[in-house]
């Protein structure tokens, strides 16, 4: 049976802005609203696509290049994840370096032009983003450490499409533990909540919004997008992790992932009705618990 | 061998004709690097290593030159670099008028790369010792161009106390390696390996500390931010990019003739490397000064690539010779991917602090409308060091995580190496929140001050040797497979390993390439077809809170940008807080300076007082000492 790449990741590309959605309306629900509709971000896009753009006098030609490098890094990423359960539409050793990669380039590229309009709000997102990102990223790179050593295999597909089926049954508590950990790096990388929220308006204690403040039109709808695309991309990659889908039918593996995103989307608005944002200096300590939990994972894996 | 003569005598003719014309020097030096490059490039290629000896009875037994494998990689990144730095150096320093200083300070240049192209090319010890000797004199004498500050003189005296202390250890080791070999050349040397004591522990403790100074590792790097901020622009290029990769250097041909390495050797580098890693990117973060800030990133991307020769020499030590190949194909790669990427961040930034008037990032800003083409040859080089595709820097950091990985696929005590890989993650986010500072406080937003609003673009002397190590830059990032396969034969010199690891990564770093060149290509036609849209764009102030007054001190500074960051990693930051009602300063310290070389410092000044009573400065009393000595050798010889 072959895998279906690039209907997986058509299907994700469609599905991705259903997910912040989906955690809103849990959000909503739990705490007693009715709240806005689950497909409210499709309709955001499609209103921010129709409008003009104004654009600060003091920026340059990194502010307009922004968005788009967001989106493309995001689909590019998405490329070398094997969505499907089985195989990725590019896949090479080392891809997911490659994927690590092409996030943090999007990353560069937005808070450079957060910096370009010359606003101290925007400054102030920027430097909390990379901050927080650096205690992201070996949390993330513990994860790969312990799927790298559990599966044998140093590409995505290799790790995430078959070889980790065969792991479970002796890796079971390592595996739970990069799950939690990875989920712990989703809420951080997707600027949710105990990270940041999404819901505030205040932009002194705003991360990724502050960033984004001087965005309008369809530059912002760009951005909204990846931002959309990358909490699917990490589900995704939690969802792999989980449920491992490589001996399923392609139909039946990708019905399954959507559920698992959706679930995971919830799941996030769950985290975001029980638990408040943590203090701006407390979320360094919530990512090092995320890399200690990754940390005794590999540990595990490695004697 | 002949072209490669031709190559130094045409480069060293360059730097005399310096006097009389700047076009000449740069002809002379271009043409002398370009043919430098092709036994370089013809022995990586696959040829057949040259080699000649110097004639006749010469002192210290033959004296051999010869470029293998990894002489000519680095060839590659002396030749590469000095024409880059030669060509950008003219119009720097001259300003439209030569000046017999400036043109002292080009005759010295073409020393330097002389010297350097023969320290990677002796293949014996008595000429590796005097190439780096004088590889040492003529950095020094390059270094105090300024030598009215007195910041410069310190810097240079500093730099000419651990040159010489890392030549003394040289000596030692070679002192030591030679006793049980026929002669000093490499090969003897080689073959002496085997019979060293204790598997030359002594002898590779020495390359360690004398390389390692060099090189600037972590906690020997003390001398490198000065010594590197001090020098002219195009110096320190040639300083970060070059002259510290010898050290590299002499760390891989020890490994080479040595044939591997004990254990703790490559656990100790590995160490080193992430110590490096992530403390030089740390302390590069806290930084106001733009080039003692590129200076500390050399620091961490030397961690980076003792990641790589840890790795490598871990895979020889425990007989993996996957990882062993992955390790040093790493590290030569970044080698020479730091060379091109710092070299280009130290020519930008000369560039623009010549334009700007000052080197202190919180009075910049604003310089990417004024000088457009240097902010792309800045943002180019930011990019590859941060190790981003689609540039070089991504290339060389993906060969040595998979190296770090596949250590840790395997049994044994290799597989722990895999937790090295956390502190390479650590390193690219903080190069990439200290990039993210410099090119944004620097380049985007209002200028700071008025001679950053005064700010023009560089000549074209100037930009055309960025924009080709731009190129340079582009190349090994879009077409890896390229340079990857060059840095794996440079590798296998380390260890016989079949062709099947080598394409498989070859074929790994073709895919990795179309996923770069897949991003710039998307990027290119989705902002294209953005430009065309029929889109309403309207230009308004960016929003201020409020007032109407937008003013460029009410932008965000580069201590407050690193602020959160130092205090997360505090008392590792080693960064000093001054903080009242309305202000807020940081400056930063050097935890080495100041525990480690400022203690040690005092405590030889009060050793050396102690002694002060033997010196009188009376003729007959050091006579009486010249015969107390000459009798205690004689008894001792005895």
């Amino acid at each position: 049976m072959s895998g279906m790449p690039l209907g997986s990741l058509v299907l994700v590309l469609l599905l991705a802005p259903l997910l912040p959605g989906v955690a809103t309306r849990t959000r909503a629900l739990l705490t007693g609203r009715r709240g806005a509709p689950v497909r409210q971000l499709y309709s955001d896009l499609a209103k921010l696509w129709r409008k003009g753009v104004v654009y600060s006098t003091s920026t340059t030609w990194i502010f307009r290049l922004a968005p788009v490098v967001v989106l493309v890094t995001a689909i590019l990423a998405a490329c070398l994840l094997p969505l499907d359960g089985r195989e990725a539409v590019v896949s090479f050793s080392g891809d997911l370096i490659a994927f690590a990669a092409l996030l943090a380039l999007g990353r560069f590229f937005l808070v450079l032009a957060g910096l370009d309009t010359g606003s101290s709000f925007e400054g102030m997102g920027a430097s909390r983003e990379v901050t927080f990102a650096s205690f992201a990223e070996p949390a993330l790179f513990l994860c790969f450490i312990a799927l790298v050593r559990a599966s044998g295999s140093l590409s995505l597909t290799g790790m995430l499409g078959g070889p980790l089926a065969d792991a479970w049954p002796s890796a079971a508590p390592s595996l739970l533990m990069v799950a939690a950990a990875l989920f712990a790096v989703l809420l951080a990388e997707n600027s949710r909540v105990p990270v940041d929220d999404p819901a505030t308006h205040l932009e002194l204690t705003m991360i990724h919004e502050v960033i984004v403040l001087d965005h309008s039109g369809p530059d912002l709808a760009l951005i909204l997008y990846g931002g959309a695309l990358k909490l699917a991309l990490f589900g995704a990659l939690l969802v792999g992790v989980l449920i491992p889908r490589a001996n399923l039918a392609p139909a039946a593996s990708l019905a399954l992932l959507a559920l698992g995103l959706v679930v995971v989307a919830a799941l996030v608005g769950v985290v975001e009705s029980v638990m408040a944002r943590l203090r701006l200096d407390r979320v360094p300590q919530f990512l090092v618990a995320a890399s200690a939990l990754a940390f005794f994972a590999v540990v595990l894996l490695l004697w | 061998m002949t072209l490669f003569f031709v190559a130094l005598a045409l480069v060293l003719a360059g730097g005399l004709a310096a006097r009389y014309s700047g076009a000449l020097f740069r002809l002379l030096v271009g043409a002398g690097c370009a043919v430098g490059l092709v036994p370089a490039v013809a022995v990586l290629a696959g040829g057949a290593p040259r080699r000649m000896s110097v004639p006749g009875h010469v002192p210290g037994g033959p004296w051999v030159i010869g470029i293998d494998p990894l002489s000519a990689w680095f060839l590659l990144v002396v030749f590469g670099v000095g024409a880059a730095t030669a060509l950008y150096g003219v119009s720097y320093l001259d300003r439209g008028r030569p000046s017999a200083r400036a043109s002292l300070e080009h005759l010295l240049l073409s020393f330097l790369l002389v010297s350097l192209a023969l320290v990677v090319t002796a293949a014996a010890a008595v000429p590796f010792l005097m190439a780096w000797e004088l590889m040492a004199i003529w950095a020094y004498l390059l270094l105090v161009y300024e030598s009215e500050s007195l910041a410069v003189r310190r810097a240079g005296l500093l730099y000419l106390i651990v040159t010489h202390t890392a030549t003394l250890a040289l000596f030692a080791l070679f002192a030591l390696w030679g006793m049980p070999a026929s002669d000093l050349s490499f090969g003897a040397l080689a073959a002496a390996g085997p019979a060293l004591p204790n598997g030359g522990a002594a002898v590779l403790a020495l390359a360690l500390f004398a390389f390692g100074l060099k090189a600037g590792v972590v906690p020997l790097h003390f001398w490198l931010p000065d010594a590197h901020a001090a020098a002219p622009s195009h110096v320190s290029a040639v300083f970060s990019g070059v002259m510290i990769k010898t050290g590299i250097y002499g760390l891989l041909r020890v490994l080479l003739l040595l044939g591997g390495a004990p254990a703790w050797w490559g656990w100790t580098v590995l160490c080193l490397g992430v110590v490096s890693g992530v403390l030089g990117v740390l302390w590069a973060l806290a930084q106001h000064d733009l080039k003692r800030l590129l200076a500390y990133h050399s620091v961490e991307n030397i961690g980076i690539i003792l990641l790589g020769i840890g790795a490598g020499a871990l895979g020889l030590t425990y007989h993996h010779p996957v990882v062993a190949l992955l390790g040093f194909a790493g590290a030569a790669l970044h080698t020479l991917n730091h060379a091109l990427f710092k070299s280009l961040l130290f020519l930008a930034a000369g560039a623009l602090i010549q334009a700007a008037g000052s080197r202190d990032i919180e009075h910049l800003g604003g310089l990417a409308r004024r000088m457009p083409l240097t902010w792309i040859a800045f943002l180019s080089g930011s990019i590859a060091i941060v190790g981003l595709p689609p540039l070089n820097g991504f290339v060389s950091e993906w060969v040595t995580f998979q190296a770090l990985l596949a250590g840790g696929l395997l049994g044994g005590p290799i597989r722990l190496e895999a937790l090295a890989v956390v502190g390479l993650a650590l390193v690219g986010a903080l190069a990439l929140a200290c990039f993210a500072k410099v090119c944004g406080i620097v380049f985007l937003g209002q200028p700071r001050s008025p001679d950053a609003w005064a700010a023009a673009e560089a000549g074209g002397g100037m930009l055309a040797p960025l924009f080709l190590l731009v190129l340079a830059c582009g190349f090994i990032g879009l077409a890896p497979a390229v340079a990857v396969g060059s840095a794996v034969r440079v590798a296998s010199s380390f260890t016989p390993v079949g062709g099947e690891a080598a394409r498989h990564l070859a074929a790994a770093a073709r895919l990795a390439g179309w996923v770069s060149a897949g991003a710039v290509l998307l990027v290119a036609l989705v902002a294209l077809g953005r430009s065309r849209s029929s889109l309403r764009r309207r230009r308004q102030p960016t929003w201020r809170c409020g007032y109407a007054y937008a003013e460029p001190r009410m932008q965000y500074s580069a201590s407050s940008f690193a602020a959160p960051l130092i205090a997360a990693y505090q008392p590792m930051s080693g960064v000093q807080v001054e903080r009242t009602l309305t202000s807020f300063r940081s400056h930063p310290t050097d935890l080495v300076v100041s525990g480690g070389v400022r203690p040690l410092w005092r405590g030889l000044r009060w050793v050396v007082e102690r002694l002060r009573p033997i010196q009188h400065g009376r003729l007959g009393l050091y006579l009486s000492y010249v015969v107390v000595t000459v009798i205690l050798l004689l008894l001792m010889a005895r």
